[in-house]
């Protein structure tokens, strides 16, 4: 539940760019589209304050006409002029706005889709062993939080060159008027910018801790929901309760500071508008008595002041935005690992209108004749694991691991199929060395089924099928004696599993996911303990099966008789290392450790004997 | 441990929790009642001084178009109090804004744990049906939308409504006809934004629904990711994402779409609005009836009119973002239970008997059709004795013991312990003293201790140390480097550990009954003899029933139940049926294997 800190915190901010120009490259006319529409919209605002000034400027000139006690009528007609020139402008800022959030609701969303798909594709499929660096919940959280967060950056872009515009037209119209007054008003402006790139590195950890504080949070959530069923029989649900007050006490101080400061800057940047009004006021009392500076300039001046501050301090928040966005990026890198940054923007299509053509398919078969693994280290940060682990296993042989708890017999398993990461040696398949064990050691090469496997909550069915054939799948049900329960079940096949699984007994799951793993028809079938769900019956049942149904190779972890007795080799583990191999018999005969699981093991299932 | 009086299970004549809007608030925000009152007093003074403003540039214009006959001292005192109350506005928003935030983050702290401790209060049928992503979408993403709710409720609609009353009492000051007008315009705006308002709420509901479906389907594809790796069904998982996804674009681009309805109204009311102003002060001008500064204040006060209103539409948004999310809390709120606790206490401590009178259960009650797990199961176990429990898979040996800490309840017929039947007794007290090992042993990835302790801070690291010791994970222990307060290694440990350390749980404990669920189903032999010393001081003087898959697991029971497709086939003393020549365990003694293969002893 750690969220250990970023090892390299520090985005080169030429990397949020690289990343995001390649991220909205994606819909390149989307995002012109998006730039015109908005840039419209931003700048509209200049023509309607010009309008209004214009108005005031005619009212001021009937007065003077007025005190030369002459006809008002042309001023206020021109008055009304610029009356119907500020509605229609007005009018069409709406069309503009409706136009233009649509392109950008759409916009935001389809890369948003664009960075989840290629954050899980990558993790889904593409080579070396994956593992998560934190939790399945933590990680959740970097597709929400920290997928949004980049999305939501084209916003900056999108806008920026739209206020941008705004803000090049509204100075030109001031300095028109007087160029001093709006370097004086301006000036301070400036300075605010400067204030904010100056708190930018507060900002990011402050948001920094904040974010880690929802992730402990979520993380907590989902850690008690997924085991929720251990919380409620421990009936330790207050406890878990007032956990979770206490992280919600810290998130709490975290998401203040946090507000603290955005309000503090938001605070400077909005006075700023005011203190700049008051200076206009200030400065232009003297004008106005010596007639330079006119109502209608005043006007225009009070006019445009709030939204140009507004862009000045737009474009501070945007230095903070984008220093967020690469905070978000440097987590989702982490999610990666050893994954370049540049995938998470890489463009591939997302199928947002029309459903996803069929995945491509399985690799080529290479069918079976030896599996040799060659002086395998694989070991964990505990310096538990797999040393030095040597031997093969041929076509159509039965071989099964077995050793004492602890001894490194899963360890194995993982280490050769490329599930975590290996120090040293070699997985060789017909006498080639296999590269990448992750990719290559997959249907219809080899198959596999953990210990504790895991099922989505979908059909029983879907779940079997996972995508096979479908033709696959009675003869799946059978082999892994999956039959017997689907007559239990109401809806048989069609029974929701629930999440992870959860609506089937333990050995109704560890069915399910051999029948998943024989549903592909993959030459070497890897099983991780199966027994441990199974009862001896079962288990022999799915062996005798295998055996007579297809002529696959078993590489199995087990303890008990039923596979220890069918097996053709035997690999004895201890201490992470094999320490010898041969036939039941042979290893009875001079192995006092396999004397001593075997014995242990008597009383627990002797079917294979009898066959 | 007795139980603390807070958060025991729900009962059903608890005052009903709230369901409305207003009582959410209501209970969420009465206790912080000072500091709302301070977040009042901040807004008022903040609006009463922005309502100054334009009176101060009025005056400044009137004075300003003497042209030559201005004075200028005047203009620039007029200028220096105008940045003067600037600052005091901005003063009381930012205070404001921080005390909403602090305000929301308390309310919604408090409701996050609420929900969570109702949630965990649910019985098992309401967890199967949801994932633990959902799960965290629904505790946390959930209230957090309500947080920004809450924490800006206060400040911008109350803030806006002040403001936008403060500008029409200008209004009427000004010009009463104006005033009507403006009175006219800002009651049609309203009414307007509020109908096309709920427009937004169904598709909002729906957005957020499809993405607790995404995000729950991405967690559990991350939990699975070696599976889905090995099996080569990465293509396949990730179309299945790209569906997910496509629903939740479609839901989301919907969503925002009936949600911006509220805001181009807005824009076309406005551009109404405002041309209507701009008119009136041209045409009052020009009948003479008001100054040209007065004509100014006419405009400015116009923006102190869109002002709250765009806050208050754009609150809507909030707002309906936060009915979706009450909506939605509210539903979760009123899922009961359809297991409740009791009053009754069990008999003090040491061992309780366990009787089961005509118990029937079937998991899906509305189906009567269908054959439930269990049928008629009676049988009696007396205090401080152990059961062995066999029976094939599926024979409903698992449930059976799911009635006793009442995961699940009987459909018909009555479960006692200790002479009390266990829907009378106090949920918590049972499930306190029934501890119970499970086949699937659930981990939190989280410190060794807090994973034994369920986080309790109370229970000391000795005491966890001597429970890991006790079931003979010592050495284990010794080889973590920060002790129990390691991070439990994910992945590297073995399932044989796992259960290992589900041992441990029950060491910290003193039950007074202990179901074993086939608790050596995934130790080596080598390993279970570790166990069997600190199982047998375990069972100790306390009553048990043990599932198991080898005989000599079952060979220190005092009686042994067989129980076939969810009926008890033989139920007696070990001993006595040993000695029946054809009972089934006696069958199963002489075949030396509980399982047999072909001819289905058990069947």
């Amino acid at each position: 539940m750690t969220t250990a800190p970023t090892s390299k915190s520090t985005t080169p901010p030429d990397r949020t760019f690289a990343l995001s120009k390649r991220l909205f490259a994606y819909r390149p006319g989307l995002f012109v589209f998006n730039l015109f529409m908005w840039g419209m919209f931003h700048v509209a605002p200049a023509l309607i304050i010009l309008a209004v000034s214009r108005v005031f400027g005619q009212l001021d000139q009937a007065e003077i006409l007025r005190n030369g006690g002459e006809s008002v009528a042309p001023a206020i007609a021109a008055a009304w002029v610029f009356v119907a020139w500020f509605a229609v402008v007005r009018a069409s800022r709406f069309g503009v706005f409706y136009g233009a959030f649509r392109a950008f609701i759409e916009f935001w969303y389809t890369l948003d889709a664009l960075v989840r798909r290629n954050l899980l594709g990558y993790l889904l499929t593409t080579p070396g062993s994956r593992r998560l660096p934190d939790t399945p919940a933590e990680a959740v959280s970097r597709f929400r939080d920290d997928v949004e967060d980049v999305a939501m950056y084209t916003e900056v872009w999108i806008d920026s060159a739209g206020i941008f515009l705004y803000s090049v037209i509204a100075i030109t119209l001031m300095a028109r008027v007087d160029p001093l007054i709006t370097v004086l008003v301006c000036a301070p402006l400036l300075l605010m910018v400067a204030f904010v790139q100056k708190l930018s590195p507060t900002i990011r950890s402050y948001r920094r801790r904040m974010r880690e504080a929802t992730a402990r949070v979520t993380d907590f959530v989902g850690e008690t929901f997924g085991a929720v069923s251990a919380v409620k029989l421990a009936a330790r649900e207050d406890g878990m309760v007032a956990h979770l007050r206490s992280l919600g006490e810290t998130r709490r101080h975290a998401a203040l500071r946090d507000v603290l400061l955005t309000e503090l800057i938001r605070g400077v940047n909005t006075n700023m508008v005011n203190l700049a009004v008051g200076l206009v006021l200030l400065l232009g009392a003297n004008k106005i008595r010596g007639g330079t500076l006119e109502i209608a300039d005043f006007v225009l001046f009070i006019g445009l002041l709030p939204r140009l501050t507004g862009s000045m301090g737009y474009f501070g928040d945007a230095i903070a935005r984008h220093r967020r966005t690469g905070v978000s990026y440097d987590r989702m890198t982490r999610l990666l690992q050893d994954g370049s940054d540049a995938k998470i923007v890489e463009h591939h299509p997302v199928y947002l209108h029309s459903g996803p053509p069929a995945p491509p398919t399985a690799p080529s078969e290479l069918p079976l004749e030896e599996l040799r693994v060659s002086n395998l280290t694989a070991t964990h940060d505990s310096g538990l694991g797999v040393r030095d682990a040597s031997f093969s296993v041929r076509q159509g042989e039965f071989v099964v691991i077995t050793g004492r708890i602890g001894s490194g017999k899963s360890t194995l398993l993982r280490a050769l199929l490329g599930l975590i990461p290996v120090q040293s040696g070699t997985v060789e398949w017909n006498g080639r060395t296999v590269e990448d064990p992750a990719t290559f050691l997959v249907p219809p090469r080899s198959a596999y089924t953990s210990q504790i496997p895991s099922l989505f909550s979908d059909s029983l069915r879907e779940n079997v099928l996972s995508g096979s054939d479908e033709a696959r799948l009675a003869r799946a049900v059978r082999l892994a004696v999956l039959e017997p329960d689907l007559a239990q079940l109401p809806q048989g096949l069609d029974t929701p599993v629930g999440a992870r699984g959860v609506k089937l007994s333990g050995g109704q799951m560890q069915r399910t996911a051999v029948a998943r793993m024989l549903a592909r028809d993959a030459d070497l079938l890897v099983f991780d303990d199966v027994s441990s769900a199974l009862d001896a019956r079962t288990e022999a049942q799915l062996w005798d099966g295998l055996f007579s149904e297809t002529d696959s190779t078993c590489l199995v972890v087990s303890h008990r008789r039923a596979a220890l007795t069918r097996a053709d080799r035997i690999l004895l583990m201890q201490d992470g290392r094999i320490v010898d191999g041969g036939t039941l018999a042979e290893l009875l005969d001079r192995s006092e450790e396999m004397r001593a699981l075997w014995t242990d093991g008597e009383s627990q299932g002797q079917g294979g004997v009898k066959r | 441990m007795p139980a603390p009086a807070s958060t025991s299970s729900p009962d059903p004549a608890e005052p009903s929790r709230p369901s409305s809007t207003l009582g959410v608030l209501r209970v969420y925000l009465g206790p912080l009642k000072w500091q709302v009152a301070g977040l009042a007093a901040l807004l008022l003074t903040g609006t009463g001084l922005n309502l100054l403003l334009p009176q101060l540039l009025r005056t400044f214009v009137d004075n300003a178009k003497l042209g030559a006959g201005a004075d200028v001292g005047l203009l620039a005192r007029l200028a220096g109090f105008y940045i003067l109350l600037a600052i005091g506005v901005q003063l009381m928003t930012a205070g404001a804004t921080y005390v909403g935030a602090r305000v929301g983050w308390t309310a919604t702290n408090r409701l996050r744990v609420d929900l969570m401790a109702h949630l965990l209060s649910l019985d098992m049928r309401e967890h199967k049906e949801r994932t633990p992503g959902e799960m965290i979408e629904r505790v946390d993403g959930d209230v957090t939308a309500l947080s920004n709710f809450f924490s800006q409720f206060a400040v911008r609609v109350f803030g806006a409504a002040l403001l936008l009353i403060g500008a029409m009492f200008m209004f009427f000051r000004e010009d009463w006809r104006v005033g009507v007008g403006v009175g006219v315009f800002v009651v049609a705006t309203l009414i307007a934004m509020n109908s096309v308002r709920k427009l937004g709420v169904e598709p909002t509901r729906m957005e957020r629904e499809a993405s607790a479906k995404l995000f729950g389907f991405v967690e559990e594809r991350l939990a699975g990711l070696e599976d889905i790796r090995s099996l080569g069904a990465g293509g396949h998982h990730l179309n299945g994402f790209l569906r997910t996804q496509r629903t939740f674009f479609t839901n989301s681009i919907y969503s925002w779409r009936r949600r911006s309805v509220v805001w181009q109204l807005s824009m076309a009311l406005f551009a109404v609005g405002y041309v209507g102003v701009l008119v009136a002060a041209v045409g009052l001008y020009a009948a003479g009836t008001i100054t040209l500064g007065t004509a100014f204040l006419l405009y400015q006060y116009m923006s102190l009119v869109e002002e709250p209103i765009d806050q208050l539409t754009q609150q809507l948004q909030e707002l309906q973002k936060a009915g979706a999310s009450l909506f939605r809390i509210g539903e979760i709120l009123a899922l009961r239970s359809a297991i409740h606790g009791g009053s009754a206490e069990l008999p003090g401590d040491g061992a309780l008997s366990l009787e089961f009178e005509n118990v029937t259960f079937t998991y899906s009650p509305g189906e009567p059709e269908m054959r439930g797990v269990l049928h008629d199961v009676s049988f009696h176990l007396p205090a401080g004795q152990t059961l062995g429990l066999l029976g094939r898979t599926g024979s409903g040996k698992t449930t059976l013991t799911r009635l006793v800490s009442r995961l699940y309840d009987a459909t018909s017929g009555s479960v006692r312990l200790g002479g009390t039947n266990v829907q009378d007794v106090d949920l918590h007290g049972l499930r306190r003293r029934v501890a119970v090992v499970t086949q699937d042993v659930q981990l939190f990835q989280a410190s060794v201790r807090d994973n034994l302790s369920f986080f309790d801070p109370e229970i000391t690291d000795e005491e966890v140390e001597a429970a890991l010791r006790e079931v003979g994970l010592g050495t284990w222990l010794a080889r973590l480097k920060d002790g129990v307060h390691t991070p439990l290694p994910t992945g590297s440990l073995s399932a044989g550990e796992a259960q290992l350390l589900a041992f441990a749980r029950v060491m910290l404990r003193d039950p007074a009954v202990i179901i074993l669920d086939e608790p050596s189903s995934r130790l080596d032999p080598a390993t279970e003899a570790l166990l069997t010393a600190a199982m047998s001081r375990l069972l100790a003087g306390r009553t048990a029933i043990i599932i198991a898959h080898r005989l000599d697991t079952v060979a220190r029971a005092d009686r042994i139940l067989v129980l076939g497709d969810g009926e008890v086939l033989e139920d007696g003393p070990r001993a006595v049926l040993a000695g029946i020549p054809h009972s089934h365990y006696a069958e199963l003694l002489r075949a030396g294997t509980l399982e047999e293969e072909g001819e289905g002893v058990l069947a």
